[in-house]
């Protein structure tokens, strides 16, 4: 059975018809083509499919697409505008924070998410809220030189 | 302007921080399916039947394979040997092994449909423990193909026919013997390592298609694109040009996905639905994909009063899973490291690779050696404790040096493991430790301690092997390296371009680097083993090396010099101090074709030289070798046994670093890995049943549990053979990583040791208490 919804996807507005077992990153990936989230555990844990839900990190293999409805959907695809990469994705560039990329997309929503909640995080928060980001390849200490810059700017 | 040495940014980074990488699971072909196996839920039983017919005729169901649909092909296949049925035939040797496989419409179609396949299995006696599976009475996985050597693709090591013992491989030096008797102490112990996961963030994932006259295309997220063609090639009867595998950025490999995984059964699948076809494994089917060995490793050292070591006796054994996979390779490559990067001057080391009724294993970064270094390098500690000597000195006292014959008997090359140990312990702060560490006994109502620790390791890269490359400079002056050398993380298309870049004297940004397609890319034995800088570094440097000398015979005559008073920088070619006299590379290409297009070719295929006799171990065993070191310093709570690493050091011998920010990387991912197996990674099995087969129970290493402080440490010791002077970094800081830390955790308790990893919290509990009782 289908259940219609709207929601706002990267500032756009989705009409859509979605199953009712279709989790977020299903609809993310195979309606709308948004492959940038990615599908790492499938139980909510390593983080590679983190989107902001109004402005907070959410692990979208858990979610329903249908609980998107009415909600402000951001994906890593929606951070660039006009081309121009934003803040976490320039320091992530700038302190080469990625290596296989596979987890960056989550790591990059979570860290966003988290500057959002805290402008100013300490060492021991980011390392904190960003645990439940998982990079196999380990490049944690990227990663917090990249939130520690912008945690200081 | 040169690039080799300098930290240039990743190539495809900007497409990774904005997530538009294109990883396997991301393709969509037109009319494609999707892909489900049905898995056996038993370790070891016969299949009577497999009943399909009701699956077959769901709605939205297009294709279905199982055993009988190989008919015609060969079954089996194995990068070693062909033990392993492209989907089970007749029989199940693990939980998890794929006896159907279905094409559906939509991934909820083809999941319903496996619950309509019926299996009748009779089941068999299964064997999963390393010491149970080598006894004559065990259960025998491969009894009817173990009844000769067909099917046996290698003849490095000693295969062995009959019971589940795969393969066996020795070394020998001088008289093991003699050197116990000459001993004044002896120590014995043994060391166990559970079975790890790779971990890679992607799962194993492929999309398969057969063209109308009967080609296989096959994108794959594989380390290993030419060994994928050559297995499809041998398991269809097809010339390799009628097999063509793409392969797209990886992520992540660390060694599981080094082999044929999915493919075979994949590509069987399509064939029969005649549409594409796309699997994409879930996180538990990974699970039951690959892992590390599990191991058991005997070793036994005779020692003098002064801490001379004079004997070492080391039997190891490796628990490789239902399929041989790369076993044996990787039970070889840890066998003649097993008394570590040591002088010593009699010794006999032997491994064995083991099949049990566990899921399969591979390659897994650090292959063979994280498990002989886990065993040596506890062992060097103990040692040193017993001797009232320091452990760094007791090592340094043993390390091998440039030049020094190594068990193989082959001189070693480019050795800066003495540098790598000193500036590991040097960072840590490394004081002499034989007692306790600085915060030895609890006090103030604290039970914390704090310990510091030590560890080397030795490995080599597999050898002999073979790299192609081939270089194409376009008239504009941009250049392509077409190179079948696959971009997981490492940094492979950086490195290479760099050094693509500095021979062709372009700008960086000038050269790209092609993804692996078997239809457009020359061989390359595997992007595994750390091999790639060096091997594919030098193919690339060579093919590079040809257009340049191209480009400095049409510039010398035009510009009456001899091609040896030439420079070429910056994309252009100058006679040396006259800067005016200069022809752009676009002027040269207009000089030789008459028009400002073409191409110019310079191809190169590089094999490396070497081997060892199965016989006597001896020959060749590296085109170089690997040599780190680590420091830790830990705390432990000897209440709860909780172990915080605090702070971590990898060292190590780079040869060159062709690119210093992407070594470091390599030997943080390298730190964690270590980390993970050293405290809390296992993967456990109830009668090879795995029971935390998720990340939920099965944990990785978060950024919580990253030290407070870690460096990466590069030594520079220039290889002759390598492009610049490089060596291989991937896995080298790997291995050291779980002795040092657990050195450093023995080093806190007073010399109290767990010697089975990972060192849990419950394990050092029970260790202190034991040494409470005993006094």
């Amino acid at each position: 059975m289908k259940i219609a919804i709207s929601t706002t996807i990267n500032g756009r507005q989705i009409d859509a018809a979605v199953n009712g077992h279709q989790t977020l990153l299903e609809f993310l990936r195979d309606d709308l083509s948004l492959k940038g989230s990615v599908e790492g555990c499938g139980v909510g844990v390593c983080g590679s499919c983190t989107v902001l839900i109004d402005g907070r990190p959410v692990s979208s293999c858990l979610m329903l697409a249908s609980n998107a409805a009415g909600k402000q959907v951001t994906t890593i695809e929606g951070l660039a505008q006009d081309g121009e990469l934003d803040r976490v994705q320039k320091a992530f560039l700038k302190h080469q924070a990625f290596q296989c990329g596979y987890c960056t997309p989550g790591m990059i929503m979570a860290v966003t998410g988290l500057l959002a909640h805290n402008a100013h995080p300490s060492e021991a928060e980011a390392r904190d809220y960003l645990s439940g980001n998982l990079c196999r390849c380990g490049t944690y200490v990227e990663v917090l030189a990249a939130v520690k810059e912008l945690a200081e700017a | 302007m040169t690039f080799v040495g300098t930290d240039v940014i990743m190539v495809g980074g900007l497409a990774k921080v904005t997530g538009a990488v294109n990883y396997a699971p991301d393709l969509v072909l037109p009319r494609m399916l999707y892909a489900k196996a049905l898995r056996s839920s038993y370790a070891h039983a016969k299949l009577l039947r497999v009943d399909a017919s009701k699956a077959e005729k769901f709605p939205g169901v297009v294709a279905l394979v199982t055993g009988a649909d190989i008919d015609g092909l060969n079954a089996y296949f194995g990068p070693v040997v062909d033990d392993q049925p492209v989907v089970a035939v007749e029989r199940v040797r693990h939980v998890g092994e794929v006896v159907a496989l279905i094409a559906a419409e939509s991934r909820e179609i083809a999941e319903e449909a496996l619950d309509l396949i019926s299996v009748e299995y009779d089941e068999l006696p299964a064997v999963f423990d390393l010491m149970e599976a080598i006894k004559p009475d065990a259960p025998v996985l491969h009894a009817q193909r173990n009844e000769t050597n067909a099917g046996v693709h290698r003849e490095e090591f000693n295969f062995q026919l009959g019971g589940n013992i795969c393969s066996v491989f020795r070394v020998e030096d001088g008289d093991v013997t003699r050197g116990f008797a000459e001993a004044d102490e002896i120590f014995e112990n043994t060391y166990t390592l559970p079975p790890v996961q790779h971990g890679h963030i992607e799962p194993h994932a492929a999309t398969a298609y057969w063209e109308p006259g009967g080609k296989l295309v096959i994108h794959s997220a594989t380390q290993n694109p030419s060994g994928v063609q050559e297995q499809l090639a041998q398991i269809f009867r097809l010339p390799e040009n009628q097999v063509r595998v793409i392969v797209p950025p990886v992520g992540g490999g660390y060694g599981g996905k080094t082999h044929a995984r999915l493919e075979p059964a994949l590509a069987l699948l399509a064939r029969k639905a005649r549409r594409p076809v796309q699997w994409v494994l879930t996180r538990d089917e990974v699970f039951l994909t690959g892992r590390r060995y599990g191991a058991l490793i005997k070793i036994k050292t005779g020692v003098k009063l002064d801490g001379r070591i004079v004997a070492r006796e080391v039997e190891s054994f490796y628990e490789i899973g239902a399929y041989a996979l790369n076993g044996p390779v990787n039970a070889k490559t840890g066998c003649y490291v097993s008394s570590g990067p040591y002088n010593v001057p009699n010794r006999r080391l032997s491994t064995y690779s083991v099949y049990t009724n566990l899921p399969p294993t591979g390659p897994f970064r650090g292959v063979g050696v994280s498990h002989v270094c886990w065993a040596y390098e506890s062992e060097m500690d103990d040692i040193a404790r017993k001797l009232r000597i320091d452990p760094l000195e007791l090592r340094l006292s043993h390390l091998v040096k440039e030049g020094d014959v190594f068990v193989t008997g082959e001189k070693l090359v480019s050795v800066g493991i003495t540098d790598c140990l000193r500036r590991a312990a040097d960072a840590i702060g490394w004081k002499g430790q034989i007692e306790q560490g600085e915060q030895a006994a609890p006090s103030n109502g604290r039970s914390v301690v704090r310990g510091k620790g030590l560890a080397v390791t030795i490995k080599s890269t597999t050898t002999p092997t073979t790299s192609s490359a081939s270089v194409r400079l376009n008239a504009d002056g941009s250049a392509v390296l077409l190179t079948s050398s696959v971009e997981m993380g490492q940094g492979a298309h950086t490195s290479l371009a760099q050094i693509v870049a500095d021979e062709l004297g372009l700008p960086f940004e000038k050269v790209t680097t092609s993804f692996p397609d078997t239809d457009v890319t020359p061989y390359d034995k595997s992007t595994s083993s750390s091999r790639t800088t060096f091997h594919m570094g030098q193919a690339a440097q060579k093919a590079a090396h040809e257009i340049r000398t191209q480009l400095l015979d049409v510039a010398a005559k035009q510009l009456e010099a001899s091609p040896d008073d030439l420079e070429l920088t910056d994309g252009a070619v100058s006679v040396r101090g006259m800067p005016n006299k200069r022809m752009s590379i676009t002027e040269i290409f207009k000089a030789r074709f008459g028009a400002t297009v073409g191409s110019m070719f310079g191809g190169h295929c590089f094999k490396s030289a070497g081997g060892l006799d199965p016989k006597t171990g001896k020959g060749k065993a590296a085109a170089f070798w690997f040599f780190s070191a680590c420091g830790a310093e830990v705390e432990v709570d000897v209440e709860t046994g909780k172990v915080r690493v605090l702070n971590a050091v990898t060292a190590v011998d780079a040869g060159k670093a062709i690119h210093p920010k992407q070594c470091g990387l390599q030997n943080e991912g390298s730190l964690l890995t270590g980390l993970g197996s050293a405290l809390f990674e296992e993967m456990v099995y109830d009668n090879g049943q795995p029971i935390n087969s998720n990340f939920l129970e099965y944990l990785l290493p978060s950024l919580q549990d990253h030290p407070q402080a870690f460096r990466s440490l590069l030594v520079e010791t220039p290889h002759p053979d390598g492009p610049h002077g490089a060596k291989g970094v991937g896995e080298a800081a790997l291995p050291p990583v779980a002795p040092a830390i657990g050195n450093a955790i023995a080093n806190a308790l007073g010399g109290v040791r767990v010697r089975d990893l990972p060192v849990k919290p419950a394990k050092i509990v029970a260790a202190l208490s034991a040494a409470t009782e005993k006094g």
